[in-house]
């Protein structure tokens, strides 16, 4: 029958190469066999329209090859769960890495939003370049434990080297998901926040009159350097003394309506957490990012001048890697927040 | 296909996954080639499709399940499968768990 045969070598086309001659003469004594049933039936050949509507329930060439494929996955189900967690590994660290890498650099040349911007729009091919490789490396194992069943035998999540020494005494405490925040507060610790709380501000609106309460033995030392700090740290000053001031109200009100007993609220924690960035800001935006001054710029200038120009940069990259680090932690949280109130929402449903 | 048509669909296909190999190894203890072997399934009142049970043949023997041999039939060449010394001891277990699973599915029913 001609159009079987067309069907054959359609389906030949798309085997294995080492296979397909074997492969096709099975599948053309089966058909041939099922074929003669099909006639014997009707007494007669099958008509071009009843062989066509014959094998085009047999599935297509492509279908039909495609069952004889040793590899049905590129990653497979056994696979898959340790390739999605290395995924994730890989491009959560390639993120934090690229950031605070990025974030130095940018800092140290001195460059603007086109930098920032130019460094985020990159961020995207980053991620798909890494998740390539690692799909790819992760492809290869497959087929080696596809076409070696002998010698990748230990592959998998069941039985795969990751689950190997896994105990569970080594799992995380039970709390540790909530974290301490989630718990209930007693009152003696709820007044011990507010009384520590109260002593660090004490101590905060003493250090510019007492600067030994801050550096001790050593402030009369740097009180006999040639440099001052510029305003901007004024600034600074003021806005740390204000967030304090601001939290420990909070805790006091906390403790006066008896509210104090109530796990802090995460929403709470994460508008602390992004307002603790203010006064960094300030830094990162002092005028002329000049942090430090010559007391005397005339007289101390030539001696002095390069040593105060390395510091300003030095300090400011500090702080703006301090930035990109309370950023990403400030990001991780918001994430996990919007997680647990999805996982909630879907719970509820 | 609605959702819950295509939802049933999955897990029927999943369901009898499983239950065919034990239905082939089962059938197999006599020696068969393809279509003979998919015409005494079906006459037993288990259909399988063509596209799942050949290549499901070839699988079985790759891992050893089975034996096979090249040989004329009516004038035709064919492929005849039978059960090999390893399937036959895998078909006894597999038969017993599929014993304990009925079991105790009467039993939750």
């Amino acid at each position: 029958m001609e159009l079987l045969e067309r069907y054959l070598n359609a389906v030949r086309r798309h085997l294995p190469w080492l296979r397909q001659d074997d492969i096709v003469a099975e599948l053309r004594a089966n058909l041939e066999a099922q074929l003669e049933d099909k006639e014997a039936e009707l007494d007669r050949p099958l008509t071009k329209a009843e062989a066509e509507e014959w094998l085009k329930q047999l599935g297509s060439p492509l279908q039909v090859a495609a069952r004889y494929q040793r590899q049905q996955y590129l990653i497979g189900p056994a696979l898959f769960p340790i390739y999605s967690y290395v995924l994730r590994l890989v491009l959560t660290w390639l993120t934090v890495i690229y950031v605070i890498a990025n974030a130095v650099t940018i800092a140290a040349s001195n460059q603007g939003g086109a930098s920032v911007l130019d460094a985020a729009l990159r961020l995207p091919a980053m991620w798909l370049i890494n998740a390539g490789i690692i799909t790819l490396i992760f492809a290869v194992i497959e087929r080696a434990g596809v076409h070696f069943p002998e010698k990748f035998s230990g592959l998998g999540p069941m039985a795969g080297p990751m689950t190997a020494s896994w105990s569970p005494l080594d799992l995380p405490p039970a709390d540790a998901s909530g974290g301490d925040w989630a718990k209930p507060r007693s009152f003696t610790r709820a007044l011990l926040e507010v009384f520590a709380g109260g002593v660090f501000l004490a101590w905060v609106l003493l250090v510019p009159h007492y600067p030994y309460l801050l550096f001790g033995p050593g402030a009369w030392y740097l009180e006999s350097l040639p440099y001052r700090l510029a305003p901007v740290w004024w600034t600074f000053y003021w806005l740390v003394v204000s967030i304090n001031i601001f939290e420990l109200a909070w805790k006091v009100v906390d403790l006066a309506r008896g509210t104090w007993q109530r796990p802090q609220k995460r929403a709470r924690r994460l508008a602390m957490h992004a307002l603790s960035l203010a006064p960094l800001c300030v830094l990162l935006a002092a005028p002329n990012h000049v942090l430090f001054l010559l007391k005397n710029p005339v007289a101390d200038a030539a001696a002095h001048g390069a040593t105060v120009a390395s510091a300003n940069k030095g300090v400011l990259q500090a702080v703006a890697v301090l930035v990109a680090i309370i950023v990403l932690q400030l990001l991780w949280g918001i994430g996990r927040a919007s997680l647990d109130a999805y996982r909630k929402r879907q719970a509820a449903m | 296909m609605t959702l819950v048509e295509n939802l049933f669909e999955n897990l029927r296909l999943e369901l009898r996954r499983g239950c065919l190999t034990l239905a082939v190894l089962a059938q197999l203890k006599q020696e068969h080639y393809g279509y003979t072997l998919r015409k005494a399934l079906a006459a037993r009142g288990l259909e399988i499709d063509e596209n799942t049970l050949y290549p499901l043949l070839r699988r079985l023997e790759a891992q050893g399940l089975l034996t096979s041999e090249w040989r004329e039939e009516d004038k035709r060449n064919k492929r005849f499968y039978r059960l090999s010394a390893d399937g036959q001891e895998i078909f006894v277990r597999l038969l017993k768990e599929w014993n304990e699973i009925n079991t105790a599915i009467a039993n939750l029913l």
